[in-house]
């Protein structure tokens, strides 16, 4: 190697180092502009007053994690984490006229779970809008799920700019969410016919079931995953899953001495099994109990047995 | 309803108390040798329906005999409203936390004292603190974190609470008026005079209540219902006044949720009494609800609602 070369080579060398690191120092620049583009956690899904028209940011959001959820709703945070509760922010907005609304954005551990809390916080009475993959306005608030996210959006008041106001904010939210998530299975085995589609419910233990229909104010389904359907003659059709055909048998025979064993339910009669019937005096209707591979089946509000039979069959061609 | 005397037992009362006395505080009507007495009727439940919500609530006091006989001169009163969250139907309505407060001045009362360990944001927010600050009554923020601030107090008749820690703010008062919000509770399908009492209890034993972990086991909601009603054998307020008039049946504690609005302020001493007849506002069978089951078996009050004399008036 020539000495001209060394010492071109020594004049480039101490600017080298010095390129790397402005390099380094432009790399990290733009990482962090990046990042500071897009707000950390939940933050990124709330609304700016850009994306809503008259309605502005009013104070700063709160959020609660995990156990801290009782912080915010004391008692009525169990049946958030029986459905699998991870956090939630909550951002307040208002417009000129004053008008206040609330905003909630819950993310759940799975889109089963925010299904199944959408399900439980939602009433059939309610109005059906089209946002994220289910969404319902009843007088002053609306619910909708999409992914692991439930968003409820309450307003102050039942007048028409609030109730507006609402619905601005919710599609703000909807655009922000990208995956939409998938209903569970268990919902595409309630039969569709005369199947009321606002009444489903779907249950990820015995509280959610309790608020729905108190067969008993213990477990005695054992219940980890079910679903609710209404249909228009009167009936309601129960399904609750178990991991196989033995878990589901043997909580089949637990269940029946816990009907049988109640003041409350009446007249037991065992048809061919896996098949019980029992009068629910407190609801003063029939109810019917089967099992079905690993499915536990439940008819309430049928007339007769030929028509629970009827029913029955219906759900096991799904199966 | 008025009360149905024979004529034997008149003229026992008429002697007893003076004729002039009985004419002035009763008026009596004879009707096939029948004597019908008017007036001060022993009322358990006073129900008052209607839109002003102020003057109805003084009205359901009255009906009860009015706040001398619950608050006595100079005494230092508690009072503990529900201000759990700002949704509609959630909180104790402040106008009529604004006329027990009133009332309470009235009477002659040395000070009125709202106690809460929740935050002043929620008082804020429900407009409860501005109403009390109005009346020129005091908010008594309890630190809910800090343990030091409550009370041990043994329950000897619990059954699934031994112990409770109850704010010592609470002993400093003489009287206690409990003012709940009756709505749906995902919890236990129901809140009223008993649960309300909570709101006294520090909040880690609170969630004792709750099972560990949140999950919910087998007997959960019987465990919550009975630790409610076990809290209320060491504690007796003086009056219950209860906000009926708009509240949630949907989604409770905290909303938002459907709401029913029968505009109703509801009175008495009888807790599982009162409980019980709010249940029946949206529909719910007093006995299906645990915790008031387990408040009659406590001993706590009457269940039936046909056993007890319920006077409401519509305004």
């Amino acid at each position: 190697m020539s000495k001209l070369s060394q010492k071109k080579r020594m004049k480039l060398n101490p600017i080298l180092p010095l390129v790397m690191i402005l390099s380094g120092i432009v790399f990290f620049l733009y990482s962090s502009e990046e990042q500071s583009a897009s707000p950390p956690g939940l933050h990124r899904y709330l609304p700016e007053d850009s994306e809503i028209g008259e309605w502005k940011k009013d104070g700063s959001p709160q959020e609660y994690k995990g156990e801290d959820l009782f912080l915010y709703i004391n008692g009525g945070a169990e049946i958030y984490h029986e459905y699998g509760f991870s956090q939630v922010i909550i951002q307040d907005y208002i417009n000129e006229n004053k008008k206040s609304i609330s905003l909630e954005i819950f993310e759940m551990s799975g889109n089963d779970s925010a299904y199944g809390i959408y399900t439980f916080k939602t009433s059939p009475e309610e109005r059906e809008l089209t946002l994220g993959n289910q969404g319902q306005l009843a007088d002053y608030y609306l619910n909708f799920w999409e992914g692991n996210f439930l968003i409820t959006i309450t307003g102050f008041g039942e007048d028409l700019e609030t109730i507006k106001g609402l619905q601005v904010i919710a599609r703000a939210v909807d655009e922000k969410i990208e995956s939409k998530g998938e209903k569970p299975l268990l919902t595409s085995l309630l039969p569709r016919k005369g199947l009321k589609k606002l009444s489903v419910k779907y249950f990820k233990g015995n509280l959610g079931l309790y608020n729905t229909y108190q067969f008993f104010s213990e477990d005695v389904f054992a219940l980890q995953e079910g679903i609710k359907g209404e249909y228009k003659d009167g009936h309601t059709v129960f399904i609750i899953e178990y991991k196989d055909s033995d878990e589901c048998q043997e909580r089949f025979n637990k269940t029946k001495e816990s009907f049988r064993g109640s003041p409350r339910y009446k007249n037991y009669t065992s048809m061919a099994e896996p098949l019980f019937q029992v009068d629910d005096t407190r609801k003063d209707q029939l109810v019917f109990v089967s099992a079905f591979k690993n499915y536990l089946l439940i008819i309430a509000g049928t007339t007769s047995l030929a028509r629970a039979e009827k029913i029955l069959m219906d759900i096991k061609r799904n199966l | 309803m008025a009360e149905k005397i024979g004529r034997r037992e008149f003229v026992k009362r008429s002697a007893k108390i003076g004729i002039s006395a009985a004419i002035g505080s009763s008026f009596y009507q004879l009707v096939n040798n029948t004597v019908y007495v008017y007036g001060k009727e022993k009322v358990d439940i006073a129900v008052v329906s209607g839109s002003d919500y102020l003057n109805n609530t003084i009205k359901a006091v009255e009906l009860l005999g009015g706040i001398e006989k619950f608050v006595p001169k100079k005494s230092s009163v508690a009072i503990l409203p529900n201000t759990q969250s700002r949704h509609p139907g959630t909180y104790t309505e402040p106008e009529i936390v604004r006329a027990v407060i009133r009332m309470c001045k009235k009477a002659g009362a040395k000070e009125m004292n709202c106690l809460s360990w929740l935050t002043r944001k929620h008082w804020e927010d429900s407009g409860l603190k501005q109403a009390v600050e109005e009346e020129d009554a005091h908010l008594k923020l309890i630190d809910r974190e800090d343990e030091s601030l409550y009370k041990p107090v043994p329950i000897p008749k619990g059954k699934a609470l031994k112990e409770a820690k109850i704010m010592k703010e609470f002993y400093a008062n003489d009287v206690f008026i409990d003012m709940p919000i009756t709505k749906d509770h995902a919890g236990n399908k129901f809140t009223g005079t008993m649960k309300n009492l909570m709101g006294l209890n520090f909040s880690v034993n609170n969630r004792t209540f709750h099972k560990e972990g949140w999950k919910t086991e087998r007997s959960a909601i019987e465990h919550l219902d009975q630790c409610i009603a076990d809290l209320n054998t060491i504690i007796k307020p003086a009056l219950c006044v209860v906000d009926a008039t708009e509240f949630i049946t949907t989604n409770g504690p905290f909303g938002p949720g459907k709401l029913a609005k029968p505009q109703k302020i509801v009175a008495g001493i009888d807790r599982v009494a009162i409980d019980a007849y709010c249940a029946t506002l949206w529909g719910l069978r007093p006995e299906d609800i645990i915790m008031i089951d387990r408040g009659f078996e406590h001993k706590l009050g009457e269940i039936d609602l046909k056993k007890l004399k319920i006077k409401e008036i519509i305004t």
